[in-house]
């Protein structure tokens, strides 16, 4: 366990590093820094003289060595826009863009897997046919027009539902100020949640689906029911529990995905998530905060990975964690 | 009134593509504590037969005619909560797999409790209680703490021995065993045949023992129902069936099984199916022998090994921790030494997990051994580069135990079987390819044809085929079956250790054949090793092990083996066998 | 790794705005029965609450909120007094301002001549402004309420330069901040004091600011102009990024005023019961360079005008602008100086192929052309049209559009032979237009900096800088109508369109009194009716 946790986090440093020398040597493409933080009648001599203060006519060793220096003692750089360590700026927007990723995740669980059980157990019937339908229209609609279109309908011709943004907070410990605990936030968190599960629920349907049919398959689960036990209890206890094993393993590097994802739906709902800042940042050109962005999220796959790893162990009994980080 | 009478059982699975008759119009009876075996080869319907009983049948397979009665009360055409009734309370069901009957993420417990719950009406205490006197009655040593355990905390034979207690759980008439013993190990198949028929006799329950194994019908049945191609062929007591076959099938069948008294030159067909496939090949003029002589190449080794294994070490790491202390290891492999001579057929036989597929694979250069040296035509192969080693892989092949899994589903036949005639660049042109993998295909009887299909459209026993032909593909020296024919039918295992046998002796081929089927090993093999936990116990002439066994434990092996014909000798003798056993 | 771990939001900065905020709150309650609240929503938010960082129209926007200058537009591009009462002419060089007396800062503090001095000095120092004010030598003061601007040389556009002159409080950011920084520090990128703080003496202060996500304001008790019939006591701006989203919080009632409106939106708004949609016609000019010294055919003026009877400007704006656009036939739009009525787009393409063909380009030839995708209303759009209609006189266009991030560098590299640029002058005066798009490029003066078409003629050049010390209105006016006259004539630039401006309001939200081309509405008159 000790030894799985550590080899975990030597892979997470090396996949952080990576992931700053990538980042950090696109960041000539990117753009001009400069533009977005001097209006247009600024010389070019002027801006030159920004960029040499700025020490972004460096070399890009010596740009990045400086990074890397900083970076080890947990210092990203400062955000231009926002004039402030990035990290702290990401950090700040982390719990709104998370408290949006547990809603959809919330979301998926608590209808793919009666969607997917369902269409599993009752394989010709046309309620199956249309969750399955519907579940490729979910997978061709972009989720941009799935947001606009449900702020169309619940917000301006419904009235039921606002537009934009996280709605009354309040806080809870720490810095982190909470949408999940007033009506209000509740509100505000349902139509961007829903877009954002919109991208994932066919996928975890169809999964869900294909894997339970083929634990419907196996032999324990005939030999469940030649044990005369109920159905019930074979579905969503013997063939579920199953299930759910390749289901975790898939749905923890999706729910990865989700934060990467949580970009577009942020923007459309502007939502003052991560996501949204790092469009903003890629936008504005705001290196340090992309560079502190991109290391975060690797963060967060390899966290999230561990601990859908760890609940795999869980869940599953024959396997035992520290064979499987091998 | 018989305990099961089955009357004229009719299955059909229909499809788009016509309806397909599996069973046609089986009619037999079962009386309380009797042992019915219902035998026959795959696709007999036998199975079928017994998930019919407690309407499992896989879709879309239905019921067409017939009756089934348990204790005189139609149990066919049952509503699916009248029949749920029916299944674990009054028959009880052992799958083949113990591996795969128990789901693996639930606690022995929770899968015991519930049956007995929900087929008892007990509360949860009393249920465990009943689990833990179960458990005990099926030999399982101290209930209390391996009840809380999971499916793969138990071998097989254990876990055996837990479906079985679940099978009893709910106080059933009838036991329906679908090949129970299968999966296992000799002794522990004979173990596991005991008790069932232990707890027959004892609480006077039924059984019906499907199986396609004529040893375990030799040990346990009382009386014995034959079934080719959906027909029951022949229904008569064990020693009838076993001694004096009326039906032509069954006289071949059982004349096919390998023989544990006598080495025959070649396995018995089973004639009444099929006339046999492939040819005979001619090796002088065929690709195959063109490359090199391989007898003349054995011939100038003759008197020094082909292969020399000796001292070899390996083990497997089973938990890894970060302190030394703290790692566990398994010994695969302790100080093994032997040797197989050119043009010869080395036998290595043992359990599972004696490590005889672990010296293959090392052997094979899958796996480096920890210390030790291996041997091949005098040049010392154990740690090689895969640039050294390419030499050595054309000469080395291997058959594997289950071919579909070493085979990509996603290539033709064709492409499977040209991938090492590619890669070891033994052909000029893409021409010459196309007819050495027609001639292979030709040559393990699976016809020119068979190319452009996929390996999930074959059997076992064709795939097995196909595999073969890609062994071959290289013109190997040295061919290493390991258990090539564990998973098939008599008929087809006869075929495939026929054509082993014509290739070897027609090319020359040394081969490593690893088997835990004693009489298969009698059958194919000039010399044996065996093999207990990783080390070599004996090593000897093929008659010398088989009449005169030096170690104990290869004594214990031959005793547990099934014998038939000791049927045929010495008649009905069961008590006698079972009893010398225990 | 714990020092990183605080959380932005709990930054020390915000709490001294929140404690002023809270004594002002309690007098602003007094002010009426009537008050009301702004929910508003723009494309962005202020980048500093410093009004000397960033020469933008966001930063504008705040200091038309929090501070004051000293003269601003009215609805018919005049001057109208704010913080100075009058001013007058003494000499060439010097205008002579008065004061208001009696202005209060939101600190407190009066506002006197010595602020102005102060923030004129700051503004010298500041990289985006300098440019503004560098014709002027100093500010003089005479007394508290009376003090001269006085230029280097002759200057024609002091007031215009007056309207970006936002009083700062200079008691208030004098000293040194909690880390040791002086709070005057300007610096681009950096936490400053004075980018999180502002004391000014508009009608809103800042209470609350989460940047990216919101901003706070709450009406200044204090406010100097009790004849102001604004009634709106809190503003909560919210940067919405989406333009559908952004126009989907208005019709649902989450906001009551957004800026701007994407023309798709327009009929939406219009036909909603519950909004309006007020437009103006804007000064930004949207036009495309041509470069002559990439392509040497642009060096022939026939080609370049054929170019310019090429393009169809009436229909892009009708088809792509959806009648959101002012055609344009040259720089500045009507009511600058320099407009001239005749000066209007030519589409004519019979005679665009003759004078190819006059110019012995009948067959054409091969362009490259590069548009950014994200900087102006519909910019890539426009781009594929424009490409699309020269090749009706045998230009083959490749074209690309960027991202503005990735643009502007291109742009700077010249990195293709058409190249589209936007333009909004900083001084609402034509000669900007001039100055930085179409004179010859010249590294010292800075000007032609954004001429990729690298058009020269000089004596364009010589009549922009005697327009640039002419003080005389009338002369100066013709000066800049000959300017445009010749850029018309010799198709120095492909000007399309003026980008117009929208802005989406309730019903009750008197937004039409307000705005102004400019694009700084002016919030504190702003009537919010019951």
């Amino acid at each position: 366990m000790l030894l799985f946790l550590m080899r975990r986090l030597m892979q997470g440093l090396i996949v952080m590093f990576v992931i700053s020398i990538i980042s950090f040597s696109i960041q000539d493409n990117l753009g001009d820094p400069l533009r977005e933080l001097v209006g247009q009648s600024v010389s070019e001599a002027e801006r030159e003289k920004l960029r040499d203060e700025m020490g972004l006519n460096d070399p890009f060793l010596t740009q990045y060595t400086r990074f890397m220096g900083n970076a080890l003692q947990g210092d990203l750089g400062d955000s231009y826009f926002f004039k402030a360590p990035a990290l702290d700026v990401i950090l700040a927007k982390m719990p709104a863009t998370l408290e949006l990723v547990f809603a959809a995740s919330l979301i998926i669980i608590l209808v793919s897997i009666p969607a997917g059980v369902y269409c599993a157990i009752r394989p010709n019937s046309w309620f199956t046919r249309l969750i399955l339908g519907f579940s490729i229209l979910g997978i061709s609609v972009p989720v941009f027009l799935t947001a606009i279109f449900s702020i169309y309908l619940f917000s301006i011709e419904l009235g039921w539902l606002p537009s934009y943004g996280r709605g009354e907070l309040v806080p809870v410990i720490g810095g982190w100020e909470s949408g999940l605990f007033t009506q209000d936030g509740l509100l505000h968190l349902i139509l961007p949640a829903i877009s954002l599960a919109s991208i994932m629920l066919p996928l975890f349907i169809r999964l869900i689906r294909s894997e339970m049919s083929e634990v419907l398959h196996t032999e324990y689960v005939k030999f469940a029911r030649a044990k005369g036990l109920k159905k019930a209890r074979i579905y969503f206890l013997h063939a579920l529990k199953n299930t759910m094993l390749p289901v975790i393993t898939v749905g923890g590097v999706q729910i990865g995905t989700m934060v990467a994802y949580t970009i577009l739906t942020e923007t459309v709902f502007q939502w003052p998530g991560m996501g949204f800042l790092f469009l903003e940042a890629v936008n504005r050109v705001d290196t340090p905060l992309i560079v502190a962005y991109l290391i975060v999220v690797g963060a967060i796959f390899v966290v999230v990975n561990t601990l859908v790893d760890l609940l795999y162990g869980l869940i599953n009994p024959t396997v035992r964690l520290a064979r499987s980080a091998q | 009134m018989s305990l099961l009478e089955v009357e004229g059982l009719r299955i059909e699975f229909p499809s788009r593509h016509g309806t397909a008759v599996a069973v046609k119009g089986v009619s037999f009876t079962l009386e309380k504590g009797e042992i019915l075996g219902l035998v026959g080869e795959s696709g007999a319907g036998k199975s079928t037969v017994g998930n019919a009983v407690i309407d499992l049948l896989s879709p879309p397979g239905v019921v067409a005619g017939g009756n089934i009665k348990l204790d005189g009360q139609a149990i066919s055409g049952l509503s699916g909560e009248a029949i749920r009734r029916v299944r674990g309370r009054r028959i009880g069901f052992i799958f083949q797999d113990p591996m795969t009957s128990l789901n693996p993420l639930l606690t022995i417990e929770t899968q015991m409790v519930e049956t007995i719950m929900v087929n008892l009406g007990l509360d949860k205490a009393a249920a465990y209680k009943k689990s833990i006197e179960l458990l005990a009655s099926v030999g399982i040593a101290e209930p209390e703490v391996r009840i809380r355990q999971y499916p793969h905390q138990f071998s097989g034979g254990m876990r055996q021995r837990v479906v079985i207690a679940i099978a009893l759980s709910g106080d059933p008439e009838l036991i329906i065993a679908d090949e129970p013993t299968t999966a296992l190990d000799v002794s522990i198949q004979n173990q596991i045949l005991e008790l069932i028929r232990k707890l027959c006799k004892e609480r006077d329950v039924g059984c019906l023992l499907v199986t396609h194994d004529m040893g375990v019908i030799a040990n346990v049945t009382d009386r014995v129902a034959v079934m080719y191609m959906g027909d029951l062929v022949e229904l008569g007591s064990t020693e009838q069936i076993l001694c004096r076959p009326e039906h032509p099938y069954t006289q071949s069948l059982i004349s096919a099984v390998p023989r544990t008294d006598i080495k025959l030159h070649r396995f018995p067909r089973v004639e009444y199916i099929e006339k046999e496939q492939g040819r005979h090949i001619d090796v002088k003029n065929h690709w195959l022998g063109q490359k090199e002589q391989l007898s003349e190449l054995n011939a100038e080794i003759s008197d020094r090994a082909l292969l020399t294994v000796k001292d070899v070490n390996l083990r497997f790491e089973t938990q890894s921790a970060f302190l030394e202390k703290n790692r566990r290891y398994v010994q695969a492999s302790n100080q093994v030494s032997f040797e197989v001579r050119a043009g010869e057929t080395f036998g290595l036989v043992g359990e599972s997990g004696s490590g005889k597929s672990t010296i293959a694979r090392i052997i094979a250069g899958l796996y480096p051994p920890d210390s030790g040296l291996i041997e091949f035509a005098g040049q010392d192969i154990t740690r090689l580069t895969e640039k050294q080693r390419k030499p050595f892989r054309r000469q080395i092949q291997m058959v594997f135990q289950n071919p579909y899994s070493s085979m990509n589903a996603r290539m033709t036949v064709q492409d499977i079987i040209a991938e090492p005639i590619r890669f070891h660049q033994l052909a000029e042109s893409e021409r010459q390819i196309n007819s050495i993998v027609a001639d292979l295909l030709d040559h393990v009887g699976l016809g020119r044809g068979a190319g452009v299909k996929y390996p999930h459209e074959f059997s076992g026993g064709q795939r097995q085929r196909i595999s073969i032909a890609r062994a071959l593909a290289t013109r190997p020296r040295f061919l290493i079956c390991d258990e090539p024919t564990s998973a098939l039918d008599v008929s087809v295992q006869a075929q495939i250790l026929n054509l082993l046998k014509d290739l070897q002796e027609e090319l020359g081929l040394t081969m490593l054949f690893i088997s835990h089927d004693l009489p298969v090993i009698l059958q194919m093999c000039d010399r044996i090793g065996v093999m207990k936990m990783g080390t070599l116990v004996e090593v000897g002439d093929t008659d010398r092990i088989f009449s005169d066994p030096h170690h104990e434990y290869t004594r214990h092996l031959i005793n547990m083996m099934p014998r038939v014909e000791n049927l045929s000798r010495s008649g009905l003798d069961i008590e006698a066998s079972v009893a010398a056993h225990s | 790794m714990k020092k990183t771990m605080k959380l932005f939001i709990e930054r020390p900065i915000k709490r001294p705005i929140k404690r002023l905020a809270g004594a002002i709150l309690a007098a602003s309650l007094a002010v009426g029965a009537q008050a009301a609240t702004l929910k508003m929503a723009y494309d962005s938010d202020p980048v500093s609450l410093d009004p000397h960082e960033q020469l933008s129209g966001a930063t504008l926007q705040l200091s038309h909120l929090v501070f004051d200058p000293l003269v601003r537009w009215d609805d018919n591009l005049q001057f109208e007094p704010r913080l100075a009462e009058k001013w007058q002419r003494i000499d060439d060089r010097t205008m002579r301002f008065t004061l208001r007396k009696g202005v209060k800062f939101h600190s407190g503090n009066g506002l006197t001549s010595a602020d102005v001095q102060w923030t004129f000095q700051r503004l010298a120092s500041s990289p985006d402004f300098k440019a503004v004010f560098e014709p002027f030598a100093a500010v003089k003061v005479i007394d508290d309420y009376t003090f001269d601007l006085v230029t280097k040389e002759a200057f024609p556009l002091v007031l215009n330069s007056a309207t970006y002159l936002f009083p700062m409080d200079s008691k208030f950011y004098a000293g040194l901040d909690s880390t040791g920084q002086e709070k005057s520090l300007l610096k681009k990128h950096g936490d400053t004091y004075a980018s999180k703080n502002a004391s000014g003496t508009g009608p809103f202060i800042v209470t609350e600011r989460e940047q990216g996500v919101r901003v706070d304001f709450q009406r200044f008790a204090g406010y100097w102009d009790k004849q102001s019939p604004g009634n709106v006591d809190e503003i909560v701006l919210t940067p919405i990024k989406e333009g559908p989203t952004r126009v989907a919080a208005l019709l649902s009632g989450d906001v009551d005023f957004i800026f701007p409106v994407p023309p798709n939106d327009h009929e939406r708004i219009k036909r909603s019961g519950n909004t309006d949609l007020v437009t103006l016609g804007g000064t930004r000019i949207i036009s495309f360079q041509l470069n002559q010294e990439r392509v040497p055919a642009f060096k022939d003026q026939r080609v370049r005008q054929a170019i310019n009877y090429a393009i169809n400007n009436d229909g892009i704006v009708k088809k792509i602008m959806k009648g959101f656009a002012t055609p344009a036939g040259q720089q500045g739009p009507k009511g600058y100086a320099g407009y001239v009525d005749d000066l209007q787009p030519r589409y004519d393409l019979k005679k665009a192929r003759q004078l190819m063909k006059e110019a012995g380009y009948e067959d054409g030839f091969a362009i490259t052309m590069m548009a950014p995708n994200n900087r102006y209303v519909n910019d890539a759009r426009i781009a594929q049209a424009v490409a699309s209609m020269l090749s009706k006189i045998n230009i083959k266009v490749d074209l690309k559009t960027l991202p503005k991030a990735q643009y502007w560098p291109e742009f700077d590299e010249r990195s293709a032979d058409m190249m589209m640029i936007g333009w909004h002058s900083d001084t609402e005066d034509s000669a900007n237009f001039t100055e930085y798009l179409t004179a010859c490029a010249d590294s010292i003066s800075g000007w032609g900096q954004y001429n990729s078409g690298n058009y020269c003629n000089e004596a364009v050049d010589a009549l922009v800088k005697k327009a640039g010390s002419e003080t005389d209105p009338t002369v100066r006016a013709q000066i800049l109508q000959d300017v445009e006259r010749t850029l018309y004539e010799e198709a120095a630039f492909v000007p399309l369109h003026w980008q117009n401006l929208a802005w989406g309001a309730s019903k009750n939200v008197a937004a039409k009194d307000v705005v102004n081309v400019m694009n700084f509405p002016y919030l504190g008159d702003l009537v919010i009716k019951e």
